[in-house]
């Protein structure tokens, strides 16, 4: 296999390989640990529980294949948001391994993300006006319907593809945005 | 269509059917995971709380996967059973209890939250699908089904553990503010339609 920056790193890249054919759930420590040859008790050491293994893969697939494209306007982030919706389609194994790690309690405290901040700061530029609250509001839907577990469910529940799934998320952040109240509409 | 499982994870209709048994050992191990979480309760543990042999909760869940998501049903449909709402338009109240129910078990919301998030081989991400779309259909009989289709697809995805996880774990909100984000949004979804009901 390819040289790996560190052990962890070696051990989600043979996880992430080994989601092409299996599921998350019938990938074993002892095979990750013959792939890339340590010892289990290595693999263990590294990712104490299968929560802790859950997390760093996803953290590694939203890094290496979903990265959303960088956005500084509200439209930009509504065609991200489209493009990552397609990336999804393409690997359903590996964006479901996101939205199941997104949806578990969290295995050490966390910053806020990346992403979160960067939806506010869009949203704060866009909007200076509008109050803290309202802004909080939009930014909290436009994440969360931007989110891989909005994608999951809309496939499993609802068999959407990419397309429908990107048109009722784009549908949804739209009357979000057009419930703040816009320049022209505030007394002079 | 997937396939049938060897012991499938029950329905709605046969929730309502679980012997003693069967709610004996959801309950046992929902009770464990608040205490432990979801990786550290064996099944010989979950015996002992509920008063049975490990071998019996083998002969009703084969796998421990199995159990994870016929508990995970159990905990949607006994603890976080939601009020019939009679209209659409209720939803955002829905929505708002819903989220203050969450926070009151978070464990629990992450179990539920997680389990909807495995494809097909997982529970049933949208279980309000039906119920939702029968409201809209009677209460706004002019939406073309596409609109209804989103509408329906937004308010259940809002009315689900997965909104509570993410707004806490990504926007690092309290209970309060998820409550009122999420019922926020739900009538951002309703807008469109306030004026549009059938007389």
């Amino acid at each position: 296999m390819a040289e790996a920056a560190d052990t962890p790193t070696a051990i989600i890249a043979r996880a992430a390989e080994e989601l092409r054919e299996q599921t998350f759930d019938d990938i074993s420590y002892r095979a990750l640990a013959d792939g890339v040859g340590v010892s289990e008790r290595t693999v263990y050491r590294q990712f104490p529980t299968r929560a802790h293994l859950l997390e760093g893969l996803a953290a590694w697939i939203e890094a290496t294949e979903f990265a959303l494209p960088a956005f500084v306007t509200i439209p930009e982030f509504r065609a991200a948001a489209r493009a990552r919706f397609g990336a999804f389609d393409a690997m359903p194994a590996y964006a479901f391994v996101c939205a199941r790690a997104e949806s578990i309690s969290p295995t050490g405290d966390s910053e806020r993300p990346f992403l979160a901040r960067t939806i506010e700061a869009m949203i704060e530029t866009a909007y200076p006006q509008v109050n803290a609250r309202d802004r909080r509001r939009v930014a909290a839907t436009l994440l969360y319907f931007a989110s891989p577990q909005f994608w999951a469910r809309m496939r499993t529940g609802f068999d959407m593809s990419a397309p429908a799934i990107a048109d009722v998320f784009d549908r949804t952040a739209g009357l979000a945005i057009d419930r703040l109240p816009t320049m022209s509409r505030m007394p002079q | 269509m997937r396939p049938e499982p060897l012991s499938p994870a029950p329905t709605e209709a046969e929730d309502a059917a679980l012997n003693r048994t069967q709610e004996a050992v959801l309950s046992a191990y929902a009770e464990l995971i608040e205490e432990l979480g979801t990786d550290d309760v064996s099944f010989r543990l979950i015996a002992r709380r509920a008063g049975i042999g490990e071998r019996t909760i083998f002969r009703n869940y084969a796998t421990r996967v199995d159990l994870l998501l016929a508990t995970a049903a159990w905990i949607e449909s006994s603890i976080f059973a939601r009020p019939e709402s009679p209209s659409v338009f209720d939803m955002p109240l829905a929505i708002r209890d819903a989220m203050e129910a969450y926070d009151r078990r978070p464990e629990l919301a992450h179990v539920v939250a997680e389990t909807a998030m495995r494809g097909v081989s997982g529970a049933a991400p949208s279980p309000t699908r039906d119920s939702l779309a029968a409201m809209l259909a009677r209460e706004v009989p002019s939406l073309s089904e596409a609109e209804r289709e989103s509408i329906v697809a937004a308010l259940s995805h809002l009315d689900s553990a997965a909104t509570w996880v993410t707004l806490r774990r990504e926007m690092h909100m309290g209970g309060r503010d998820i409550a009122d984000a999420a019922a926020w949004a739900a009538e951002a979804v309703l807008d469109p339609i306030r004026g549009r009901v059938a007389s």
